[in-house]
């Protein structure tokens, strides 16, 4: 987490979209995303573990695992592989950025309600907070390769429109495991939608 | 029976027709019956709001009601609370009313109904209660949404060790729902078929992120969902403790109290509790931000009572206390100021301070401290503003911390804070004179007094001792005394007086003045008596002394030792009607002596050495063994000796000695005693119970046999260090005779070889005296004198008085034929006897080679000097001569190499040959003649012997070939024949 090369690195990732005077390659701007989602996937299982630590029973249990909860405002990583397959680029990258987009802002929910409700957790609410950045880098690493591919840009949600802030505190609780788990599986996806153009367009 | 039937219907019919006539009655007289009744619900806080009115309520008119309600659950015959509500009701008034569930509003429907009835004094006349409205349900299940299961109530607050229900609803009565709390499952009461409750009771505080309550809906083991609530538990909220206000300066009143625990939780659901503090007399009210302490301001100068109440809040429960107080008696001044100390001098000083002053005419109570040498003294003194205080019987040069705190005379609430401040006291003459001790050396004509003194105790020296003071003045003749000033750290001095009498004083002396005097007389003849010396046994805490009682006129006893190994006199006073005393210190060592020496002390002042004792306070075991010679061994007896072993230096009283005697025989000697060693090994063993007995005779022994010993002393603690035994062999019984025999036998040829050596002239003289020489005889001289040439000594030729007969070793010869400087022949001799036939390296004059015969009795050396056996050759002999001469037949005699050497003392270069009589003795001093006065003779051939000739007169005639033939020599063996 702390490494100094991975900053580096996010920092260099979160360039592209900021400065068009200095366009790079395709090929490069893949790589550069790969990279990152892979550093992302290291660190995933981790953030997941450390938000389940600190929500109680049956959260902290060993082995907590609800494969059944699920969030409308968030879109679900899992697909039929050929259904993913048959997916074009455009397709593909558009349904991460939508997804990782809607993470975004429910990662920096959740960061609200643990700073709340475990307000003397510094080591969760900062792991929430990388992981949103990381979110927010990887958004902004894909958007450089479909402007790259001529791919149109999807137009930007307010996911969390949709979430109720009347939610109880367990119901807040779920929401941060599914948004903390999605965020794993879709960075394991994105790992794969990346792979899969980096063999397409190699450098 | 059907009779009956038909009559208890009739019954009944008439009797409900007279209550609905009678209910209509009461509805015509009293029409106040509550109606628009509706039921919401708060879900936060699970409760039923309820609202309505009353009709037909007279214009502008207030009445007091009291309204019925009754709350059902699930069915309306299941009635689960009845209560009154009474108010007062104005016209066309909305009236509210709450009603807080226990169980969850979402889990069950309710139903709500109201009657009233007037309870005003203006209808004095007897009122009835109203019909019941109708039920109002209240569901809120429908709102649920969509979903499987719902849990709550959600993120209820609760006070610990209160009761709460929570429940469930499943939409899905095939799933199997199982709740928890924090991991442990829950059993609750079905409701009905999708509602189960679960009285919780006396909930546990956890944690203060609340306690999570999840419950799982599946089929089979195939999770469904999963829902859940957090119970927000909180501690109960605490009344503060302790809650007290003060002034320090009568503008602020500060109060402070114990706050106990923190309640506040997570999430929001409650922060810390608020303390707000509350003035009845003024009204006012302060929110306090600290919680532990508030500063109220004082606003009135002319309120002196106050009533505060302090209220701690949260928001479950609300505590207070209360305290009452006048101003003046809560008053907590401020710690003195500017203490400081006047006139101090040696014993006492004078304190003074002040106080902040609060209001006019105000007296303070102070309190002194005084610390000081270990002590603490206490005194209390009223003062006004000014505090001053006589602090006296203080000891002299000695630090002291004095500190002073106030508090209120007149109403005391609390002591200020303490101000202090160190002064220290003059100095004063010392006030006992030190303890003073002498050792005393005897000398021929003097004493070498050593005086010790004990450094005062700070309490009696009252100051920096700088120095001592020692006056030494004779007793016996007046004279003056005599003053040393020794400085301070010194504890000891030397004095040397003559054989009189001394007084000696000692004073100890500080900046101020000098302590009193001690005083020690050295008498003419301080230790002249003898006193045996008694051996005692210390112990672990020290040496127990005890001693006789003086008769006289004694004012005390001394005992002095010496502290080992810092050899530092030691004493100790005791008084004179004491006969015994124990000496402890830490300063004695386990197997050291000491020596304890007894003194009374006249009233004059003299030591009198009275007894001496002397022990160990642990006796240890000898520290090494003794040296042990073995004296006067025989074949039956060895004496063991170790007279050098010094039983004094030893770490304990040597009581005797162990003998350890190993032998082969396994019988002991008849003295000994069988003792088996700590190797396991047996030995004979002999104990020696007098330390002064350092030899031992063992006896009885065999001869020619192997004993070993080990001699070890003994104290009380044990034996010496074990050590290897040493190894003694007894000789056989015949070999004392032999050396009896053999010395003087070897003595004797000593002493032979000794006279002959002393004797050896005349022993020569006796037995082989020189043989005369020819030429130094007087016949010589004589010849010379009558000039005869032709005379000459008597030839033996011509005697013949035998035959010479030569003899060819079988050995072999070595020749050399010089003149070629080549070896010719070489053959090997046994015996290095040699014949040199020599050319000679000069011109000569005279004719041809000559023979050089080496005499026995001559020593070869002079062979290897360059002329000794050279025959001197004429370059032109012919070689036939030459070779004649070479010819082993020609090698006339080998000789023997030791009697060659002799021929090295004549002189080189003087002859070529020599020859020197064999009858003459090299020893005998005359070969220094024969170059000088050389005698020619006719011929070199004839010259057989007994000639010795100059080279260059000695030629040979070369004609005379035949005579060389006969050169011989004679074997040295028939020589000396």
């Amino acid at each position: 987490m702390s490494c100094p090369l991975a900053h580096l690195c996010l920092l260099t990732l979160l360039l592209p979209p900021l400065s068009s005077a200095a366009p790079i390659s395709l090929a490069e701007s893949i790589s550069q995303a790969y990279s990152l989602a892979l550093y992302m996937q290291k660190n995933t299982s981790m953030l997941l573990q450390t938000y389940l630590q600190y929500q109680g029973s049956p959260f902290s249990d060993p082995g907590f695992s609800a494969p059944e909860l699920q969030l409308s405002s968030l879109p679900p990583a899992t697909a039929f592989f050929k259904t993913w397959r048959t997916l074009d680029d455009g397709e593909r990258l558009s349904l991460a950025q939508g997804a990782f987009l809607a993470l975004t802002q429910h990662l920096q929910l959740v960061r609200d309600d643990q700073s709340d409700l475990n307000p003397g957790s510094p080591i969760l609410l900062a792991q929430l907070g990388t992981a949103r950045l990381r979110a927010q880098g990887l958004l902004g690493n894909m958007a450089a390769i479909m402007t790259a591919l001529g791919l149109p840009m999807p137009p930007e949600e307010d996911t969390l429109g949709l979430v109720t802030f009347g939610a109880s505190a367990f119901e807040r609780k779920c929401l941060g495991y599914v948004v903390t788990r999605e965020y794993g599986h879709w960075t394991d996806r994105a790992v794969r939608d990346l792979a899969l153009l980096k063999a397409k367009y190699p450098a | 029976m059907a009779l009956f039937v038909v009559f208890q219907t009739t019954f009944f019919l008439t009797l409900l027709s007279l209550r609905t006539y009678q209910s209509e009655v009461l509805a015509e007289r009293l029409p106040l019956t509550p109606v628009s009744l509706k039921v919401s619900t708060n879900s936060i806080h699970q409760s039923l709001h309820l609202q309505w009115t009353v009709h037909n309520l007279p214009y502008h008119q207030e009445l007091k009601m009291v309204f019925q309600i009754q709350i059902s659950r699930i069915e309306t015959s299941n009635v689960v609370w009845v209560g009154n509500y009474s108010t007062t009701v104005k016209w066309n008034q909305v009236l509210h009313w709450s009603w807080e569930s226990e169980l969850p509003l979402e889990c069950a429907t309710h139903f709500v109904r109201m009657k009233s009835v007037m309870d005003d004094a203006s209808f004095p006349e007897p009122n009835f209660w109203s019909n019941w409205s109708s039920w109002e349900e209240v569901s809120v299940q429908d709102s649920l949404g969509r979903g499987i299961l719902f849990v709550f109530p959600k993120d209820k607050l609760v006070e610990e060790g209160s009761n709460v229900t929570i429940c469930y609803v499943s939409r899905n009565i095939q799933n199997n729902v199982s709740c928890y709390l924090e991991g442990k499952q829950i059993h609750g009461e079905q409701l009905d078929p999708h509602v189960t409750a679960f009285n919780l009771n006396s909930v546990p505080f956890i944690r203060n992120r609340g306690t999570n309550i999840y419950c799982e809906a599946s089929q089979g083991n195939v999770s469904k969902g999963i829902e859940g609530i957090v119970l927000f538990v909180s501690k109960v909220l605490e009344e503060p403790k302790d809650f007290s206000c003060e002034t320090q300066d009568f503008k602020t009143l500060h109060c402070t109290w114990d706050p106990g625990t923190d309640t506040a939780l997570g999430w929001s659901k409650q922060p810390s509790q608020s303390y707000t503090l509350f003035e009845s007399f003024s009204g006012e009210k302060k929110l306090c931000t600290h919680k532990n302490w508030c500063n109220w301001q004082i606003t009135q100068d002319s309120q002196e009572t106050y009533n505060f109440t302090l209220i701690a809040e949260n928001y479950l429960r609300k505590r207070s206390v209360n305290i009452l107080f006048n101003l003046t008696h809560r008053v907590y001044l401020m710690n003195p100021f500017s203490v400081n100390f006047e006139n101090v001098n040696a014993t006492n000083a004078i304190m003074t301070w002040k106080v902040h002053s609060m209001r006019n005419n105000f007296t303070y109570l102070c309190q002194i401290e005084l610390h000081g040498e270990g002590k603490m003294m206490q005194y209390d003194v009223s003062v006004k503003v000014n505090g001053e205080y006589f602090l006296s019987e203080l000891e002299p040069a000695t630090e002291y911390m004095a500190r002073v705190r106030c508090a209120d005379a007149s109403h005391f609430w609390k002591w200020s804070e303490w101000s202090g401040q160190n002064f220290t006291t003059l100095e004063a003459a010392p006030s006992e004179a030190p303890d003073v001790w002498r050792s005393v050396n005897s000398e021929p004509g003097n004493h070498t007094v050593t005086l010790f003194w004990k450094p005062l105790s700070k309490l009696h020296a009252n100051g920096k001792i700088l120095f001592y003071n020692v006056v030494v003045e004779n007793l016996d003749k007046p004279s003056r005394s005599e003053l040393r000033s020794i400085p301070a750290p010194a504890n000891s001095t030397k004095l040397i007086l003559d054989r009189c009498s001394y007084q000696i004083c000692v004073t100890a002396n500080n900046s101020v003045g000098a302590s009193p005097a001690s005083i020690i007389v050295i008498s003419v003849d301080p230790e002249n008596k003898e006193v045996e010396e008694e051996r005692i046994a210390g112990t672990d805490g020290g040496f127990s002394l005890s001693w006789k009682p003086q008769p006289g006129d004694i004012i005390g006893y001394v005992v002095d030792w010496c502290d080992h190994p810092q050899d530092v006199l030691q004493w100790k006073n005791v008084g004179p009607n004491t006969t015994s005393t124990v000496i402890s210190t830490d300063a004695f060592r386990p197997g050291v002596r000491y020596d304890f020496r007894i003194y009374g002390l006249s009233t004059k002042r003299i030591a009198c050495l009275l007894e001496k004792k002397t022990g160990y306070s642990q006796e240890l075991a000898p520290s090494d063994n003794p040296h042990v010679l073995v004296d006067m061994l025989t074949s039956h007896s060895f004496t063991l000796s170790w007279k050098d072993y010094s039983t004094e230096s030893q770490p304990g009283f040597i009581q005797g000695y162990h003998v350890y005697l190993k032998s082969k025989a396994r019988q002991c000697h008849p003295r000994f005693q069988k003792a088996v060693l700590s190797d396991g090994s047996e030995c004979c063993k002999y104990k020696i119970d007098n330390p002064e007995e350092k030899a031992l005779i063992v006896d009885n022994l065999k001869p020619e046999s192997s004993y070993e010993f080990f001699v070890t002393p003994f104290t009380s603690a044990g034996e010496g260090p074990n050590a290897t035994f040493t190894k003694v062999t007894t000789p056989d019984e015949h070999s004392s005779m032999l050396i009896h025999i053999l010395l003087p036998m070897v003595f004797c040829v000593l002493l032979i070889m000794i006279v002959c050596y002393l004797k050896s002239q005349w022993i020569k003289e006796t037995c082989y005296p020189d043989i005369p020489d020819p030429y130094k005889s007087s016949i010589l001289s004589l010849i010379k004198f009558k000039e005869n040439p032709h005379l000459t000594i008597m030839n033996v030729s011509d005697c013949i008085p035998d035959a010479i007969e030569v003899v060819s070793k079988p050995e072999g010869t070595k020749i050399q034929i010089l003149g070629t400087r080549k070896s010719l022949t070489e053959t090997e001799l046994t015996k290095p006897n040699y014949l040199y036939l020599l050319p000679t390296e000069k011109n000569h004059s005279g004719p041809g080679p000559c023979i050089c015969f080496e005499n026995f009795t001559y020593n070869q050396a002079a062979s290897d000097s360059g002329f000794c056996g050279h025959v001197p050759v004429s370059p032109k002999a012919p070689p036939s001569m030459l070779g004649l001469m070479t010819s082993p037949e020609n090698v006339l005699k080998a000789l023997e190499k030791n009697y060659m050497n002799s021929l090295g003392e004549v002189p080189a270069g003087e002859t070529s040959l020599n020859y020197v009589s064999q009858l003459a003795s090299p020893m005998s001093g005359d070969k220094d003649s024969l170059p000088t006065n050389p005698v020619e003779p006719p011929h070199c051939s004839e010259y057989k012997m007994q000639m010795a000739v100059p080279l260059r007169l000695a030629l040979p005639r070369p004609t005379e070939n035949s005579s060389l033939s006969s050169i011989t020599l004679l074997d040295p063996g028939e020589h000396y024949r």
